[in-house]
């Protein structure tokens, strides 16, 4: 069977540097520790986890900005280490982050430049960009200067910059953290539709009940490691049993 | 074997013009970026008039023919220093760019979004430079016009010798830009390349006097500094008329510069980034 994404004993140990010239070798943390994982195609899968649990080294991994120390991904059927362009291609990040815009410029000429960067045509885009309006109700705030939106709107339009090329994987890191609950929830529901129009969805959150509410299958990470790696609904039980 | 010549043609064509679209993509952001701020440009404009009425007075002061060191170009310190400080310019774009870029990114989240798509960081960084060069070939326009206007005689100028020394120029200044940027991604503050090369440029590189000025021992820091030769073949150019055979000693010397410092910038670029992926920096600040 195909995996949307594989892991084999993936590991990442951050060397922390030190030294007049940062160039001596410190601590070793180990971040990610020999993660083994296979995420179906279409699947909606929750990564769970407290702060500083390795969620996010796992997503910059398979986003190719972070390099393994050892162990093997396979994105839609690609190494990380040699098909990184090709990876680049198949996938969409989406961070809680709102700064990653330039505020200066509306959120139709954000999304036209960051298109230009995804290879994607003229038509293509306008294509596109007329489709996640739509889908995001994003309609009336186009053609606003980014920094006029609310946080809501920001994450929107994060979410359409990471659906621009029509990726079929997308990661979703702490995407609600500063949202409302209502915003949150529309997002939420969302999220939910688009594995219906096929797209795998890796969410990434510390949140247990919003984990819960959407996900299919839930890996909760602790130290790098994922503890338990069960369906949404027993992890639910692991977690009203408090044995976590 | 036709077909497969065929085939090259229009993916190198696609490749082309995709590249085209994204130099047209980043010189349309920073340009609306830069129109956003209203009068930045016009205040740039009165900061260079500023600039430049300084050293037209102390040249005044002066007097043609004041000094002998000025003799080869004209006796006139105001042309002389004009250029200095035009051209300089295109040093400073040269070596903060390409890590400003990097910082810039880091800092506002934009790398990141950026790095997740299929464009490799090298066109990303080299793509976000073009803007600069830009401007600072608009500001250099700005200093001649001025110039002119003030009464520098520019009817010598001999045009292909002063673009030939302008795109060596660029591409000099750029390789010690890249090796710059790669210091950044690994160390993320202060930046000893820019440091010494910017202000060893200032001191000796004849910007603001000529380098015959300087003592023998002194003037070797000249002789290792490619704006030295840049500013020697561009004035002689523009304000002497001569034609590139005059100034092949400034070209052979930038084209010896640009061979041994580009692929150490290349290089250590490349390390650069690999080690920053390594640490899981590359997004850092």
């Amino acid at each position: 069977m195909s995996y949307a994404i594989q892991t084999i004993n993936l590991t990442k140990i951050f060397n922390t540097r030190s030294g007049l010239f940062n160039l001596l070798s410190g601590e070793k943390v180990t971040a990610v520790d020999d993660i083994n994982l296979q995420i179906r195609r279409g699947e909606l899968f929750g990564i769970l986890g407290e702060n500083g649990a390795g969620k996010t080294t796992l997503i910059k991994i398979f986003s190719t900005l972070i390099l393994p120390t050892s162990g093997k991904v396979i994105i839609n059927g690609f190494d990380i280490l040699k098909d990184e362009k090709k990876i680049k291609r198949s996938i969409g990040l989406v961070t809680g982050e709102e700064r990653s815009f330039y505020w200066r410029l509306t959120g139709r000429q954000n999304l036209r430049f960051f298109a230009v960067l995804l290879d994607l045509s003229r038509n293509k885009t306008e294509e596109r960009i007329e489709e996640l309006t739509q889908l995001l109700s994003l309609r009336g705030f186009m053609d606003k200067r980014f920094d006029l939106y609310s946080t809501g709107m920001k994450q929107k339009l994060s979410i359409a910059r990471g659906l621009l090329h029509n990726p079929r994987i997308l990661f979703l890191d702490e995407l609600t953290r500063s949202l409302d609950p209502g915003t949150s929830m529309d997002i939420r529901l969302w999220i939910k539709d688009l594995t219906r129009k096929g797209y795998t969805v890796i969410f990434v959150t510390h949140r247990v009940d919003e984990a819960e509410e959407i996900c299919d299958r839930i890996g909760v990470m602790s130290d790098g490691k994922i503890d338990l790696l069960d369906n949404a609904k027993e992890i639910r039980n692991y977690f009203r049993k408090g044995s976590h | 074997m036709q077909k497969r010549y065929g085939t090259i043609f229009v993916r190198a064509r696609t490749k082309i013009k995709m590249l085209l679209r994204k130099l047209s993509a980043f010189i349309k952001r920073d340009l609306l970026i830069e129109v956003s701020y209203g009068f930045s440009f016009f205040l740039t404009i009165l900061r260079i008039l500023s600039y430049i009425l300084v050293f037209f007075f102390i040249a005044r002061l002066l007097g043609k023919g004041a000094t002998p060191y000025l003799k080869p170009y004209n006796g006139d310190y105001f042309s002389f220093v004009l250029l200095g400080i035009a051209f300089h310019g295109y040093l400073s774009a040269g070596l903060h760019t390409f890590s400003r870029v990097i910082r810039e990114g880091q800092m506002t989240g934009t790398l990141e979004a950026m790095l997740v798509t299929p464009t490799n960081i090298h066109t990303i960084l080299l793509l976000s430079s073009i803007w600069s060069f830009l401007y600072t070939s608009a500001e250099v326009l700005v200093y001649i016009l001025i110039g002119f206007l003030l009464g520098i005689d520019f009817s010598q100028a001999n045009i292909t010798s002063f673009l030939v020394m302008l795109i060596l120029t660029v591409i000099a200044f750029s390789s010690l830009g890249i090796v710059s940027a790669g210091f950044i991604l690994l160390f993320k503050r202060g930046d000893p390349v820019a440091m010494a090369i910017g202000g060893l440029s200032g001191l000796f590189g004849g910007v603001y006097y000529p380098i015959s000025i300087l003592p023998d021992w002194l003037r070797i820091f000249s002789y290792i500094l490619p704006i030295t030769y840049s500013l020697h073949g561009m004035r002689n150019a523009l304000l002497n008329g001569s034609p590139i055979g005059e100034i092949m000693e400034d070209i052979v010397a930038l084209l010896i510069f640009i061979a041994i410092i580009l692929p150490v910038g290349i290089i250590s670029f490349r390390y650069a980034i690999k080690r920053a992926k390594t640490d899981g920096s590359l997004l850092q600040y």
